[in-house]
């Protein structure tokens, strides 16, 4: 007897806590939009939170889990939207059911190094790169770096390489220059937002590769140039296919955006390593997406925050080195935003 | 079973009197949902496990568990490098914790001054409640490159033939990191409950040996460590499960790289410290079933652990004849 009374308590409080999750989703709509993904965008999404709680009295929830989480996120319709770096797959697209990705902020993946002692602002290529994060080059003053910074007195210090240890766009976007300047890279390792690294340390978040790069001289590391800024952390030149040599600012991201500007039939666009007639351009620049279903409860609310995030939403990106995004695929974009239903 | 003392039923019967058997029906429903509630989680938890692992599962077998391989890219995944990792870290960090967290506990219940006791203890507990988090990030900023400047070279210098003391690592981030981060994090407990024990062993042995006129040294390994050895293997194996399941900390700290070699100075990876770091935001469906498979594996570790804690825990009580000391049988 007392066992069934038991088991019925135990049945009751399960049901009801079920019920409670299942229902705050739905008591919520109207005024509050959730997001999840990128942590690449994340600074970008947080000053526009309290400017849409101003504009249109919703309040804007962004989780910044990684770019994988946001997709998955979405496709399970937790979250009103989601965001990546890395463009949504074919399959992702399948899972998805219905998803439509919209390029919505544009920024770059800076290379960031440690090296006491030299006060230049060094120069680096793709290819050399490769190499170095390979294993192949494991010294500062080889002949391949040397090549590239005539003049400067390299130490013979060890090259520590550092990468991210958690998914991350940044790492998609970083082995993705890394794929295209190299072959060897391309079939040996390839691009992802996790990859099977030949060598060097792993570092949790661009907190841990920006700490661990600070500890270690020698060290060569990457994170989101907003993040390099913001720290204060020396980042390379990066020589582009033009032969010229590009710092990660507004300018070189702006001349990469500007090597593609029609967008896919998903929406997805590539400006990484743009071909030579970009003579400015940053080769390790990136658009970063929303992903949203095309049909959805929340869609006129989602419409208004959309609208205005590529719009005017795209002011407050500069100052934390996001480009706002160009005018061919600002209407690309607004096409695809205007195409979300109930 | 015979028919038992009816006073004696009283506490166990709650419908005997009118005014009792509300508060005896409401502890009995609680006390027993929290009980069952704990088992069906655990069960849940485990299906789950089981249920989203399949795909990797049917996919490569037992041979997962040992293959060296963790590529998103291919979609090669594997157990091996950090089954291995996991073993070594926690082994290690309960080495070196164990010797220490006994000398922290015999000088707080034997040797210390009385005034020395309260505060010593009360910073010991404090220790374990640092969040793992803030010690991984403190591996990364002090930790680390201390071990990686002064203790790594010197280990290499002088005792550099023994495998596990190659050439130091260039970052901070490296198994021994790792190592020393989880012994961290394992003394207070170790430390806490083996005060415990000491406390637990009756006075009248205790001065009945030094009345024999042992030095206090063959008191403690006379009289204390006899009546403790079960409570301290449990204690052990408690500290074991935590740095088996220890994956922030040693994320931040160990490096996060697939392969088997024997240098501490070197980076690795754990089964705990893989699940943290990549599940989240996994992108392709092998993997997230690969990265449930390495949880799989985890619970299968601990649960072994667990029953062989409390395997030794009875037998050396057995062997002794003795009850085990409060906190024996956790």
């Amino acid at each position: 007897m007392l066992r069934i009374f038991a088991l019925a308590a135990v049945a009751a409080v399960l049901t009801a806590a079920c019920g409670v999750a299942a229902a705050a989703p739905a008591a919520a709509a109207g005024t509050t939009l959730t997001g999840a993904g990128s942590t690449f965008v994340a600074p970008l999404v947080a000053q526009w939170a309290p400017a849409v709680g101003q504009a249109f009295g919703y309040e804007l929830q962004y989780s910044p889990i990684g770019s994988g989480g946001g997709v998955t996120a979405v496709t399970n319709r937790t979250v009103d939207f989601g965001a990546t770096d890395a463009p949504l797959s074919s399959d992702q697209f399948a899972a998805c059911k219905g998803c439509v990705q919209i390029p919505w902020a544009l920024s770059a993946t800076s290379v960031i190094y440690n090296l006491q002692g030299v006060k230049n602002l060094l120069h680096m290529n793709g290819a050399t790169l490769a190499k170095i994060f390979s294993g192949a080059i494991t010294k500062w003053n080889d002949a391949a770096i040397k090549k590239l910074n005539p003049g400067v007195a390299l130490p013979g210090t060890s090259i520590a390489t550092v990468h991210r240890s958690d998914n991350s766009g940044t790492t998609f976007n970083f082995t993705d220059f890394l794929a295209s300047a190299s072959p060897k890279w391309h079939s040996k390792v390839g691009t992802g937002v996790a990859v099977n690294w030949p060598n060097g340390t792993g570092a949790r978040g661009s907190s841990g590769v920006a700490a661990t790069v600070a500890q270690t001289p020698g060290a060569i590391g990457y994170v989101d140039v907003a993040y390099a800024l913001r720290s204060h952390i020396t980042y390379f030149a990066m020589q582009n296919r033009s032969g010229k040599y590009a710092t990660p600012g507004l300018k070189g991201i702006l001349a990469a955006a500007s090597s593609d500007q029609k967008p896919d039939a998903t929406n997805a666009l590539s400006i990484v390593n743009p071909p030579k007639k970009f003579p400015l351009a940053y080769p390790i620049s990136t658009y970063t997406y929303v992903v949203v279903p095309t049909q959805s409860a929340k869609a006129p609310e989602l419409r208004k925050f959309l609208f205005w995030a590529v719009t005017k939403g795209q002011q407050a990106g500069p100052k934390l080195l996001f480009q706002p995004i160009p005018k061919p695929v600002l209407v690309v974009a607004e096409k695809a935003i205007a195409k979300l239903h109930t | 079973m015979a028919e038992p003392d009816a006073s004696l039923d009283a506490t166990r019967r709650p419908f005997t009197g009118r005014r009792v058997r509300f508060g005896d029906l409401a502890l009995q429903t609680v006390a027993g949902a929290a009980a069952l509630a704990a088992s069906v989680l655990v069960c849940l938890i485990a299906y789950t496990i089981v249920r989203d692992s399949r795909a990797a599962w049917s996919d490569s077998g037992l041979g997962f568990v040992t293959r060296v391989s963790w590529d998103p890219v291919k979609h090669v995944y594997g157990a091996g490098s950090f089954l291995f990792g996991t073993a070594l870290t926690s082994l290690l960090a309960l080495a070196l914790a164990t010797p220490l967290a006994i000398g922290i506990a015999l000088f707080l219940t034997e040797l210390a001054p009385r005034w020395v006791r309260a505060p010593v203890t009360a910073l010991v507990e404090t220790l374990a409640a640092i969040p793992s988090v803030v010690i991984g990030l403190w591996g990364i900023l002090v930790l680390g490159p201390v071990l990686r400047d002064r203790v790594e070279p010197a280990l290499h210098s002088g005792l550099g033939f023994i495998p596990l003391f190659g050439r130091p690592a260039s970052t901070g981030s490296s198994i021994f990191t790792a190592v020393v981060v989880l012994t961290i994090m394992i003394l207070p407990i170790v430390a806490s409950i083996s005060r415990e024990l000491f406390l637990g062993v009756p006075r009248d042995l205790k001065e009945g040996a030094l009345a024999l006129g042992t030095t206090r040294w063959e008191m403690v390994r006379g009289v204390v460590f006899p009546y403790a050895r079960g409570g301290i293997a449990a204690a052990m194996i408690l500290g074991l499960g935590r740095a088996i399941g220890e994956a922030i900390a040693v994320t931040q700290v160990i490096g996060s790289t697939v392969g088997i070699h024997w240098n501490l100075f070197s980076t690795g990876d754990t089964l705990a410290g893989k699940i943290a770091a990549s599940y989240q935001g996994a992108e392709d469906k092998a993997q997230v079933a690969s990265l449930v498979y390495l949880a799989l594996i985890l619970l299968v570790f601990s649960l072994v652990m667990s029953v062989a804690a409390q395997w030794i825990v009875r037998r050396v009580a057995r062997r002794q004849g003795l009850a085990v000391g409060p906190g024996g049988v956790a």
